[in-house]
């Protein structure tokens, strides 16, 4: 976007050349003035310089960037002259392919994974996701700032999605906490028989709602797998 | 070879610290080792009064500690069992008096004159308890079979091992007939929640009010079970770690053991 008293020429370095944000709806001479000004100021590193010229998506584009091109070859020796590489828009069938083949194999994961029994009085807390292995007694605290799950018995008390992330869920093998919060929604006196299901808790329609994790398969209607 | 100290705490009071501490202190004695049991729980002592020796003491841990007098004179000697001495607590200060640097000289000299130490540590996790547990080379946690007692026993269990110290649990107090009701949880329930060691399993015992009060050691009452229970661990402490753990039953008869122990029964 470009603001009203924006200058109508900016220039910035970028790798092994430079970078020239232009107002198209400024005039011809103007753009000229202003690119003159300031490529003689960088004097002989202009020669043989890569320049991008990005006028956006006015229309008529390719005719200025190829008047101005040849305006800066001529006064200041720059090397090649182009637009933008366009950003390319990767169609949803790609991102599946890419995701199913190595999508995750670059990802360096956020997730705090602890194996071993939490005991009372003791406090975790986690930046993104947290999985323990093990059990969480009561009188324990568990943070997160994404989704909880524990493989074991959840008998302290829970926070996911701290702050403010309502999508955030808490899943449990054994899922008895005394308190359960996720992101602002705050549930205590949870039922304290599972009769043995898996069970997992999420914000359905601004409160916190326990469900049994494989009826419900809360993950099931996403197609393929994704990195969080 | 130097003694041992293990200190006895509980974060909860009233579950039967310083009745497990005078009766296993009596009962390692027994077994023929030189035992000291010292009361940490400086203004609240009782320890002298469940071991009788209310009316000798004249110097206390206090005293020793801020040297005014030696270990010898704090220390009394039971003139019931042979090798059991106490060092009382004060009972007109406060747990601020003691330091963790003074404890831990005086739990040095401990270590050359007894082959056990047992520390009696009060209720809490504040300064008596840190003075408690600051010489300590192994400990026993108490409970009791319910929720609270547990959620501290937890709590306590935690501060041990974050000071390297892997404590056993004594279950004390079960009432055989309210387990087996439903009403009380079992010991298999409290392990599931602090999955430690199990040093020993301790039945409700009426003994033990009538011990407390006549000063009378636990543990010399053949007739008492929870004094039978505290040998054993004492047994399993002293070099028999491999003791079966008696479980509390209603009857206790022979069948019962004999089909727990095929495992037709928990």
């Amino acid at each position: 976007m470009i603001l009203e008293d924006a200058p109508p020429v900016k220039l910035k370095g970028v790798g092994d050349g430079f970078w020239v944000t232009l107002d198209p709806s400024r005039s011809e001479e103007l753009l000229k003035n202003e690119i003159t000004k300031l490529f003689e100021r960088l004097k002989h590193l202009a020669i043989n310089a890569r320049v991008v010229i990005d006028v956006g998506d006015a229309p008529g584009g390719d005719d200025l960037v190829n008047a101005l091109g040849g305006f800066l070859k001529k006064q200041f020796d720059v090397g090649v002259v182009t637009r933008p590489p366009e950003k390319r828009v990767i169609p949803v069938e790609r991102i599946r392919q890419r995701d199913l083949s190595r999508g995750w194999t670059q990802h360096r994961s956020d997730v705090l994974m602890l194996r071993g029994r939490v005991r009372s009085g003791q406090n975790i807390e986690a930046k993104k996701h947290l999985i323990i292995t093990g059990d969480v007694n009561p009188g324990a605290q568990i943070i997160a700032g994404g989704d909880v799950l524990v493989m074991g018995r959840l008998l302290g008390q829970v926070h996911a999605g701290r702050p403010g992330n309502d999508e955030s869920i808490v899943l449990a093998l054994d899922f008895r906490p005394t308190q359960v919060k996720i992101g602002e929604h705050v549930a205590a006196g949870l039922g304290d028989t599972t009769n043995g299901q898996v069970e997992f808790a999420s914000v359905v329609n601004g409160a916190i709602l326990v469900q049994d994790y494989l009826k419900s398969n809360p993950f099931g209607r996403i197609p393929w797998p994704e990195v969080i | 070879m130097e003694g041992r100290i293990i200190v006895v705490t509980s974060g909860k009071g009233g579950v039967g610290k310083t009745t497990a501490t005078a009766s296993i202190g009596a009962a390692l004695a027994l077994e023929g080792k030189r035992v000291a049991v010292i009361d940490m729980d400086i203004g609240l002592r009782n320890l002298d009064v469940v071991l009788g020796l209310e009316n000798r003491i004249v110097f206390n841990i206090v005293d020793v500690v801020n040297g005014r007098c030696n270990l010898r004179q704090a220390a009394i000697r039971d003139r019931r069992i042979e090798n059991l001495f106490l060092v009382p607590a004060s009972q007109s200060d406060n747990k601020d008096v003691l330091t963790t640097a003074g404890v831990d000289r005086v739990a040095k000299q401990l270590r050359k004159e007894f082959d056990y130490v047992i520390m009696d540590s009060p209720a809490g996790i504040e300064r008596g308890f840190e003075n408690s547990v600051t010489a300590a080379d192994e400990a026993i946690v108490v409970c009791t079979p319910d929720v609270s007692s547990i959620r501290d026993a937890d709590r306590v269990i935690g501060l041990l091992y974050s000071r390297s110290i892997t404590p056993k649990l004594v279950v004390n107090r079960i009432v055989p007939e309210m387990v087996e009701r439903g009403d009380m949880l079992s010991h298999e329930d409290v392990l599931e929640v602090l999955s430690i060691d199990l040093a020993g399993l301790v039945p409700m015992d009426e003994q033990v009010v009538i011990a407390t009060n006549t000063g009378m050691p636990l543990v010399l009452q053949n007739d008492s079970k929870a004094g039978q229970a505290f040998r054993r661990i004492a047994r399993r402490l002293n070099g028999e770690p491999d003791l079966p753990v008696v479980v509390p039953s209603v009857k206790g008869g022979m069948w019962n053991r004999f089909t727990q122990k095929l495992g037709l029964k928990q």
